[in-house]
């Protein structure tokens, strides 16, 4: 699970509504792991989601002018790119790009680009290939989940948000997400479970 | 304790936010209950494999690509833009907008296949009052009562008053029309304003509607209905004139009914002025002219009266339907003028003869 990143500074948000170039960078290298890895997981492909988020990032320098409160920069980053992964889940799958064949496995494709996993340089190759296998058979489940579901599991149990946080950025009362999430976490124990029988 | 509660507190077990109590009842449940122990274990283990997935590294060339994104954004051509932009509009927003332009897609083809056969039906309307003269028979017929009032007092005011000014004043303006009908100097003559332009020479309808605007009178377009409006617009003001009337003589022998179409015209002090095949313009004083009707009524098995191509002339002022005149040519003119010049009270009639 990731680390919860520091907040970005109030100064840099507002230098960057005043067209700070600068400021617009910064944001962008502190936050880009954040939203390319939720984009991945959303929609478990590498090329479409660098593309989504750099999609992402071109709407936070449009639209950053309009943002009212920078404290709440995070939830409204996140709400972005949660919005962009919906509309580009749905072209995708309108165009029946998520069959089984065409998943995106982060781990056996053999162009070389997929992103690499961090790991833990003292596993074994044995625990390594179990930890792919296991990357592999998240990522297959979690599509598998629709997609509320999917943003549930992805903002707390890959990204490590708070309730607070992910009731600020889906906005749902605390107890309705913990409820659906621990549906969604039922859901994909039943969908791991076939897919290992 | 059920299976079903005891399950639904797996996550909050498994976030620690179970009470110690609650949290003894679900270990002591787990403890009895081996579906719900085996239950619990693969969610555990489910979660730990969640945990396990670890964070994947940003492309290489992530900013820059970016970058040259938003180059390209500032720089697109805003037509391109907004055409790509569709693409990626929500459903919500496209479907109605599809829906709105299928509608209005509907509506105009059926507005359109309604208008279809109007538009058909248009040349068969067209055949059926072929006449060229349709417009001006309507603007004649709604002027007729009017014009009758008209003639009746200028029949009047030139019975008791035959005064030669007025003779000549509301004269000029019907000459004028004339020469628009026939070029026939000697009408032509009769009018002062009139000889003016080309007393000599035949008329051309141009050269007639010149020689109007030198007599003062206002230049109509050159389109031959609305002369004939503006002339009929223009006798309104002058004299007397009656509508014009047409006779159609039907007669089941062609030769005997022309002989008695003469004999009548004669019994009733009449002239034959043309003939030319079927149809006849004969001069008749207006005063026998209804006497002269009558009998023709009896030879003709139907008398149809068309208040078109024969009119009535009445104190001098003689008119002709421009139509009718321009089939009759320069002869028939030539005597219907020198009628208008001789007599004062008579009447033109135009009878067409249809053999059944």
């Amino acid at each position: 699970m990731m680390k919860t990143s520091p907040k970005i500074q109030k100064e840099v948000i507002e230098n960057c509504k005043a067209g700070d170039e600068r400021a617009f960078t910064e944001i962008v290298l502190q936050r880009q792991k954040k939203v390319f890895n939720i984009a991945y997981r959303m929609l478990g492909n590498s090329e479409e989601a660098r593309d989504l988020a750099q999609e992402v990032f071109i709407s936070v320098f449009e639209s950053i002018k309009d943002l009212k409160e920078e404290i709440k920069f995070d939830a409204w980053l996140t709400q972005i790119t949660l919005n962009h992964c919906r509309n580009r889940w749905k072209y995708l799958k309108r165009r029946q790009y998520f069959s089984s064949d065409s998943l995106d496995d982060p781990i056996e494709t053999e162009d070389g680009s997929v992103p690499r996993a961090i790991y833990d340089p003292s596993d074994n190759p044995e625990i390594l290939l179990e930890k792919k296998m296991i990357q592999q058979l998240i990522q297959r489940g979690l599509l598998k989940l629709k997609e509320d579901q999917r943003e549930l599991l992805v903002l707390r149990d890959l990204q490590g948000y708070s309730y607070e946080e992910m009731g600020e950025t889906l906005g749902l009362p605390e107890g309705t997400i913990k409820s659906k999430l621990h549906r969604a976490r039922m859901d994909l124990k039943e969908v791991l479970e076939r897919s290992t029988h | 304790m059920d299976c079903e509660k005891v399950r639904a507190w797996f996550s909050s077990l498994w976030e620690k936010e179970l009470s110690p109590f609650e949290e003894k009842t679900f270990r002591e449940h787990l403890s009895s209950c081996p579906e719900c122990r085996r239950e619990y274990e693969q969610f555990e283990k489910t979660i730990r494999w969640l945990h396990s997935v670890g964070e994947v590294e940003v492309p290489e060339g992530f900013l820059p690509e970016l970058y040259k994104k938003i180059e390209e954004k500032k720089g697109a051509i805003p037509g391109e833009k907004s055409r790509g932009r569709w693409f990626h509009f929500p459903l919500s927003f496209k479907l109605p907008v599809q829906a709105a332009a299928m509608v209005a897609i509907v509506f105009l083809v059926l507005f359109l296949t309604k208008m279809m056969p109007m538009e058909g039906d248009r040349p068969k309307e067209a055949k059926q009052t072929s006449s060229p003269l349709s417009v001006e028979k309507k603007a004649e017929q709604v002027l007729t009562p009017k014009e009758m009032e008209k003639e009746r007092r200028a029949l009047e005011t030139s019975a008791e008053t035959p005064h030669p000014k007025d003779f000549e004043q509301a004269k000029a303006p019907v000459l004028g029309e004339k020469k628009l009908e026939t070029d026939a100097p000697r009408v032509m003559a009769g009018g002062e304003k009139a000889e003016a332009p080309s007393p000599q020479t035949p008329v051309s309808t141009t050269q007639a509607i010149d020689s109007r605007e030198a007599g003062g009178v206002k230049t109509p377009s050159s389109a031959p209905g609305e002369i004939e409006k503006g002339l009929v617009a223009k006798e309104k003001s002058v004299v007397a004139s009656k509508p014009p009337q047409e006779i159609v003589l039907r007669i089941s022998d062609r030769k005997k009914g022309i002989s008695q179409l003469h004999e009548l015209v004669k019994q009733f002090g009449g002239e034959m002025v043309t003939a030319e095949g079927d149809r006849f313009l004969a001069s008749l004083p207006t005063s026998s002219f209804s006497q002269f009707k009558k009998e023709l009524e009896r030879l003709s098995s139907s008398i149809k009266t068309d208040q078109l191509n024969v009119k009535k002339h009445a104190t001098g002022g003689l008119r002709f339907e421009q139509g009718a005149k321009r089939e009759e040519g320069d002869e028939k003119s030539k005597g219907s003028a020198r009628l208008a010049a001789d007599t004062e009270s008579r009447t033109i009639v135009h009878i067409l003869l249809v053999e059944e």
